[in-house]
């Protein structure tokens, strides 16, 4: 019974983070449009986009592992938001957490991803496999950074445990890791970048060279799992910066007006830079963000 | 018994009956000649025996009715028993091998046939100065004399420098002779009994240079090359054998007059003569003169033992110096003696051997020998000599001797490796079953079952250590069955080993079990693979057992030697299983040379090790003894080649693309272990007896790098194999990391990762194997879209890629999770770090090998591809089956893994049903499992409920921003896939360390090729060397 | 004797001399017959003890006393055995010179190093 109780609050909040991830593109979307000084689509339009595609009758399947590709992707998206808390305290949102570690998440996050790839892989297009080989240099580039900004924290906390993170940073502003350990944050703000692949980082989907790359031959309701997993997975990533970063969230408004906050951060510098190349957004990875990242290593260890 | 006089008296008769014999039949005197040679033979043989049965103790024996030092006396004792047995035996063989030749030419040669025999004889014997003065010139002028035997410009020529070299030799012998008579008023060497000190010194050091200058040592011997090259194989090999090893045995009769300093100098000219002329044999293209210089490098090797050796108890210097002679004495006798056969002067011509299986098996027999492997008995006696020099702390002549020997390993294998695998046509001029063949054989097996009396009698090797050199020849006697049977058999002699391993010898250790499962169970599994050869495969499974039993050794192994033995027999099994490969001539030469640079640098690192205490296995035994921090330095280096760490990687993908297709993937996952667990053995004994200096945190950091360098190349092949082979470094460098760690979480995840690699490893390399014996090419990019014909090793591919890359919620995550956890726990948070990198890195050549060869489009000869034979199939989804119940339930292997490690540490993670914690985090493998089944499955209805109607649609059916692609080549993104990244890599991308070796390859060349130009085949020239020979060496010993 | 085992070195260090400066054959071959001279006559003047007999056990010879009477026979004895071998070695060599130039027609020790390195 307990297992049941625990999927449905599971169901709930996928559902939640879903439709709140499909609101926060609306609402990008219609910043871009601003910037771009047009009116730009109404915030609902990503879910009304989701019903169209679904409601496809055919779909163009180029073989299993292309059928695959959409579900794996998905699944990435809900596992790694199942596998973290999202809520401090809230049984609901508390999720699968106790399957796992920060470790857990970081690696999830490279399941959908690995899927997808797989799936566009055998749609046979070969803008596919560019986007794809983008996408996996430039994820080992920003990881880089992430990742010692994610051990500079685990030495900090002592723990890898989100749950812990959280705890410790509750009781008010200063205790957040944003204050406590700038330099991890910063490295790992800068690797979000790259993870939210907007400009000047958005080498996979590249609309004007390899138009939307990996997801090109998708379509009906292949595409339409992708979009609603590309919300999905966008609040997870939001929730997992939040948690180990701005101490997380108690209540659900405060979670959505942090995570806001932070995708923000990333939609302004992509309204405001052109892209980079690839070599040039590698290059940018393992230069400044790594060093960043290494300090703040040194700096919590040995100083 | 018989009076060794005979030996002087016979010959002398028949050199006087001989030519009355002449004049009735030719077969008459070629009768009576062998029946000199053979009654030499008996006579020492006699002896031999006596002195074996009977501590006779050392006999005297006089002459003309006086005893010494009236008279001339001969001593003979078992040494001198032993050394005359050798030769003479050998001067029989080598008469028997001349025969035809003695039939066609002039009597002379077979009289001074035997007078070589007889100056070799009495030299050895005597113990009269002035006589040895007498044998040692007879020596020389009949061997000069019969070089003649073969009358060309060349023979004659050097003939005449080897005249000229060897009398001023005999100026000096001689002089020094009389002065030493006239000092100290005796001839007899058991009779002179002073000091040569002061200016007295010059005329033992007169007598000892005349000795040097006729054992042909550095720079002096310039001549002796030349004879070498010029003349009949058979009088090549009396020189080389009969001659030197008479004059090596004179100079070990003067040395109790030399002074220690001089002795000092005259090893390190033994030790540098073998390190140059190996040198110089690397530039060398004829192989009698590479012969040449391998024999005469040989002979400096003797002159050192002897010299450095003096101090050691009887017993244990026959060992060495016994075993460098017969070493040399078999190897080199059998090398001249086909190089006679095969009439070819260009070493890359010797591949007409093929032609004559049996003498084929015989040349590797005497390469392997000569480069000192086991069970020969220079094996035993380098290793023997080493642990002796590092007792007398003489780190010097080690370091000439073992770096000598590399070179010579060098030429050798290349010489090997060309012979064997060169391109040989049928037609080409072919060596028939003859006589001297047999002989070479019975030379050859001689020389083996030797090296197995050694083993077997002097250390008492027991049964299941000999079981890899049993295996190879029994299976090379059933080796005209089809592989089918051969393999089925030796699938059950394993499962039989690995039972009796398991129950019988009772493994000391979990650990052991743990790489009993890798080495036996691991090979067991991909044994199934090789079951798909249709062909016979000859050779082929011997080969493998005896790696396969070696590594079961190697676990077993309750000594040094032990453990040394085992890995060397498992170098030369995976050496010739490689060399199987149809290009992997570079690859194995390769292979073969770090191996045995590694196996050096154990070997020393072993002889620092102090003495094990008690019989139970390394792994226990290691435990008790404090390593000193060389020998953990040396030790631990020479593992880490074998596994392929950075910096001394370039073999292994080499060796890894070049192997038969199944053979790879024994040497990726199983190989590679066995590097990994000499490596670990290491780090066991320095967990309770920790050097001053933290050494592995340094292994670490090498191992990290390993790991992210090893990703960084795996991403830019094009070869499927050698993507793999990288990532094998990569992993293995994870796995160095890990147990440098020296925590428990730390050998936990290496366990864990080692297992782990074995498993995923082995099912890619088979699922390429059978792409590649499907679509016959092993570049990725001539590929793709095989899915949809190989679907099987589709997914084998897919499941074990997810179990690499460490996604959840496959076992590879259990690997990342452990080791992250492990490192910053550890506090090695920067490794935690390139580690993740690596990690990251490692996707790109796993999404590489996956899509450029399964997605994507498919090449128009592909489409009848099929999926892989079944043989392949199984033993793939063996270890996919392994794979997945460890994900599912992970405790399985946690558990007992945590056992393994706590017997060194203490344990600090904690397993409480299915979850795992550790001091930062926790996993449950199995709640991972379900909850990614779950989300998987949600999605998956989903579509399936909601999608409406599929259209399947046809290769090309795609949108191309509006145009139809032409062909799959342009369509299919797979060559070059990260160029970018090689681009944004900039100048770290170069290949600096492959830069590394090839300039260090090409610059030992150099050198070689600048010292021998110092033998410029002018006469003069040498007999300069002598003179400055002569002059710096004296004064060198002032 | 020390003037003639002076001789006796003077001689050698010629025969050495001509051995290694001399480019014809022959001329090396006297080389080496002259230093093994110098050598044969060291090894005498070495046995030579002034003032003494001839080693020869006679009645002029007091038999009981003869070590401290006689100069030192064995290198006497000597010296005829290492003049045999000398001759041996010479005509060895001699023979060598003559097949080579036989073939070659030179006897210059520069035109016989086919063979080298």
């Amino acid at each position: 019974m307990d297992i049941f109780i625990k999927i449905i609050y599971a169901a709930i909040s996928i559902l939640v983070a879903t439709l709140y991830g499909l609101i926060l593109i609306g609402i990008v979307h219609k910043i871009y449009a601003r910037v771009h000084r047009r009116i730009g689509p109404p915030v609902w339009q990503p879910i009304l986009d989701i019903i169209q595609t679904h409601g496809r009758k055919v779909a163009t399947s180029h073989g299993i592992m292309f059928f695959l590709g959409p579900v794996f992707r998905m699944a990435g998206g809900m596992g790694t938001y199942l596998f973290m808390p999202v809520i401090f305290g809230s049984v609901v949102f508390s999720n699968y957490s106790m399957a796992g570690d920060l470790l857990l998440v970081m690696y999830f996050i490279f399941f959908g991803q690995l899927g997808m790839a797989l799936g566009a892989g055998e749609g046979g297009h070969p803008y596919s496999p560019l986007g794809i080989a983008r996408g996996l240099s430039q994820m080992s580039t920003f990881e880089l950074p992430f990742s010692l900004a994610v051990i500079s924290i685990a030495i900090q906390y002592q723990t890898l445990n989100i749950t812990t993170i959280v705890a410790a940073q509750q009781g008010g502003m200063l205790n957040w890791t944003l204050f406590t350990n700038p330099l991890a944050v910063i490295a790992a703000m800068i690797s979000l970048l790259g993870m939210n692949m907007h400009s000047p980082f958005s080498l996979v989907l590249a609309p004007q060279e390899i138009p939307i790359g990996p997801p090109i031959e998708m379509n009906g309701s292949f595409l339409g799992i992708l979009q609603t997993n590309r919300a999905l997975f966008a609040s997870a990533k939001l929730v997992l910066f939040m948690n180990l970063f701005f101490g997380g969230a108690t209540n659900l408004p405060i979670m959505m007006l942090k995570t806001f906050s932070i995708y923000m951060f990333s939609v302004f510098i992509g309204a405001a830079f052109p892209r980079f190349r690839p070599e040039q957004s590698f290059r940018f990875f393992l230069r400044i963000p790594t060093l960043i990242g290494i300090l703040s290593v040194i700096v919590i260890a040995y100083l | 018994m018989v009076n060794p006089l005979y030996l002087i008296i016979i010959s002398l008769m028949a050199g006087f009956v001989l030519p009355l014999l002449d004049r009735v039949n030719r077969k008459l005197s070629l009768a009576t000649f062998i029946g000199v040679l053979l009654a030499n033979t008996v006579i020492t043989g006699f002896w031999m025996h006596g002195f074996i049965q009977a501590d006779l103790g050392t006999l005297s024996f006089s002459t003309a009715g006086f005893t010494a030092p009236l008279s001339i006396n001969f001593q003979l004792g078992i040494l001198e028993a032993f050394v005359l047995l050798a030769i003479n035996l050998i001067g029989l063989l080598t008469g028997i091998y001349l025969l035809k030749k003695f039939n066609e030419s002039p009597l002379a040669g077979m009289i001074l046939f035997i007078m070589v025999v007889m100056g070799a004889n009495g030299l050895i014997l005597t113990r009269d100065l002035f006589n040895a003065f007498v044998f040692m010139e007879i020596l020389s002028i009949s061997t000069i004399a019969i070089i003649t035997l073969k009358r060309t410009n060349e023979s004659l020529s050097s003939g005449f420098k080897y005249m000229l070299a060897s009398g001023i030799a005999s100026i000096f012998f001689l002089l020094g002779v009389v002065f030493i008579y006239f000092f100290s008023g005796s001839l007899n060497l058991d009779f002179i009994n002073i000091n040569f000190t002061d200016y007295r010194l010059i005329a033992v050091y007169m007598v000892a240079i005349a000795l040097l200058i006729e054992l042909k040592m550095f720079p002096v011997n310039g001549w002796a090359l030349d004879v070498y090259e010029s003349t009949d194989a058979g009088v090549a090999t009396i020189i080389s054998v009969i001659n030197s090893t008479a004059i090596a045995f004179m100079f070990y009769k003067i040395m109790p007059l030399l002074p220690s300093n001089f002795l000092y100098i005259f090893g390190i000219i033994g030790a540098l003569t073998y390190l140059m002329s190996n040198l110089m044999g690397l530039k060398q293209e004829n192989a009698r003169r590479l012969l040449g210089y391998s024999s005469i490098g040989q002979m400096g090797l003797l002159l050192a033992s002897i010299i450095f050796t003096a101090g050691l108890e009887p017993v244990l210097r026959i060992m060495i110096v016994g075993g460098f002679f017969l070493n040399h004495l078999i190897a080199k006798t059998g090398l001249f003696w086909i190089s006679g056969l095969i009439k070819k002067e260009k070493l890359k011509d010797w591949r007409v051997i093929r032609s004559n299986k049996s003498l084929m098996i015989m040349f590797g027999i005497f390469i392997f020998a000569l480069s000192g492997f086991p069970p020969f008995a220079g094996f035993w006696a380098k290793w023997e000599f080493v642990k002796s020099l590092l007792a007398g702390q003489n780190i010097l002549i080690i370091a000439l001797i073992l770096l000598g020997s590399l070179f010579e390993v060098i030429y050798m294998f290349r010489w090997f490796i060309q012979t064997v695998k060169g391109e040989y046509k049928e037609d080409e001029l072919s060596i028939m079953p003859s006589g001297k063949v047999i002989l070479t054989t019975l030379l050859g097996t001689l020389g083996f079952g030797l090296g197995i009396l050694i083993m077997k009698n002097y250390y008492g090797f027991n049964f299941l250590f000999t079981l890899p050199i049993l295996s190879l020849l029994f299976i090379y006697l059933i080796d005209f069955l089809p592989a089918k049977i051969k393999g089925i058999m030796s699938l059950g002699g394993l499962a039989y080993y690995g039972y009796y391993l398991y129950t019988l010898v009772q493994f000391e250790n979990p650990i052991q079990i743990l790489f009993g499962v890798i080495f036996l169970v691991g090979s067991g599994v991909n044994l199934i693979s090789t079951l798909n050869r249709s062909e016979i495969s000859k050779g082929f499974y011997g080969l493998l057992m005896m790696m396969i039993f070696s590594f079961g050794s190697l676990l077993i192994a309750r000594s040094y030697l032990e453990f040394f033995l085992s890995w060397e027999l498992m170098t030369i099994a995976s050496f010739l299983l490689i060399l199987r490969g149809k290009n992997a001539q570079k690859a194995s030469l390769m292979y073969m040379i770090f191996s045995i640079a590694g196996a050096y640098l154990m070997m020393v690192g072993f002889g620092f090790a102090p003495e094990l205490i008690g019989s139970s296995a390394l792994i226990t035994g290691l435990t008790y003894v404090q390593l000193p921090l060389i020998s953990i330095i040396l030790l631990a280096l020479g593992f880490m080649i074998k596994s392929g760490v950075l910096g001394v990687h370039v073999w292994l993908p080499e060796a890894h693309a070049e192997a038969e297709a199944d053979v790879s993937s024994f040497i990726s996952a199983i190989l590679l272990k066995a590097g990994i667990w000499g490596f670990l053995l290491v780090a066991i004994s320095v967990v309770w007896n920790a050097p001053q200096f933290d050494v592995y945190y340094w292994m670490g950091w090498l191992g990290v790098f390993t790991a992210l360098v090893g990703a960084f190349l795996a991403s830019f092949q094009e070869d499927a194999k050698r993507l793999l082979a990288y990532s094998s470094m990569s992993q293995v460098g994870y796995i160095i990391a890990a147990i440098s760690m020296l925590s428990h979480l730390g050998w936990v995840s290496a366990f864990y990762l080692s297992l782990n690699h074995m498993m995923f490893k082995s099912a890619l390399f088979i699922a390429i194997a059978g792409v590649y014996y499907r679509t016959h090419t092993r570049n990725m990019y001539e590929m793709g879209g095989l899915i949809k014909k190989m679907p099987l090793s589709f997914i084998s591919v897919l499941i074990s890629i997810i179990a690499v890359s460490g996604v959840p919620p496959l076992s590879g995550f259990g690997s990342k999770w452990l080791m992250y956890s492990s490192f910053i726990e550890r506090g090695w948070y920067l490794q935690a770090a390139v580690l993740f990198f690596a990690s990251a890195v490692s996707f790109l050549y796993l999404y590489r090998l996956i899509h450029t060869i399964f997605l994507g489009q498919a090449k128009y000869e592909h489409k009848d591809v099929k999926e892989a034979p079944v043989w392949f199939i199984i033993p793939q989804y063996i270890f996919i089956g392994a794979i997945m119940v460890l994900s599912t339930f992970p405790n399985l292997l946690i558990k007992p893994l945590s056992a393994m490690a706590s017997q060194y540490f203490n344990s600090n993670i904690v397993i409480d049903g299915y979850n795992v914690y550790s001091s930062y985090g926790h996993w449950n493998g199995n709640l991972i499992m379900l909850v990614t089944m779950g989300v998987f499955i949600v999605p998956l209805f989903f579509l399936i409920l909601f999608i409406g109607k599929i259209t399947k649609v046809k290769q090309f059916n795609i949108v191309y921003a509006a145009e139809r692609p032409e062909s799959p080549q342009t369509t299919h993104v797979a060559h070059n896939m990260y160029a970018h990244y090689r681009k944004a890599l900039g100048g770290w991308g170069k290949p600096r360390i492959w830069d590394f070796w090839h300039g260090s390859a090409e610059w030992a060349h150099t050198m070689g090729d600048f010292f021998r130009r110092i033998y410029s085949g002018n006469g003069q020239t040498y007999l300069l060397h002598i003179i400055l020979f002569f002059v710096v060496v004296f004064f060198l010993g002032v | 004797m020390i003037e003639t085992l002076i001789l006796g070195f003077i001689l050698l260090l010629i025969g050495l001399y001509a051995m290694l400066s001399q480019k014809n054959i022959i001329k090396i071959i006297l080389g080496f017959s002259i230093a093994d001279t110098g050598v044969h006559i060291i090894i005498v003047s070495l046995g030579y003890l002034k003032g003494r007999r001839a080693p020869i056990l006679d009645s002029a010879v007091d038999i009981a006393n003869s070590v401290k009477e006689v100069v030192d026979p064995i290198p006497s004895a000597l010296v005829l055995t290492a003049i045999v071998i000398g001759l041996a070695t010479t005509a060895l060599m001699l023979v060598f010179a003559a097949e080579l130039h036989k073939r070659k027609a030179s006897f210059s020790i520069d035109d016989y190093k086919e063979l080298k390195w």
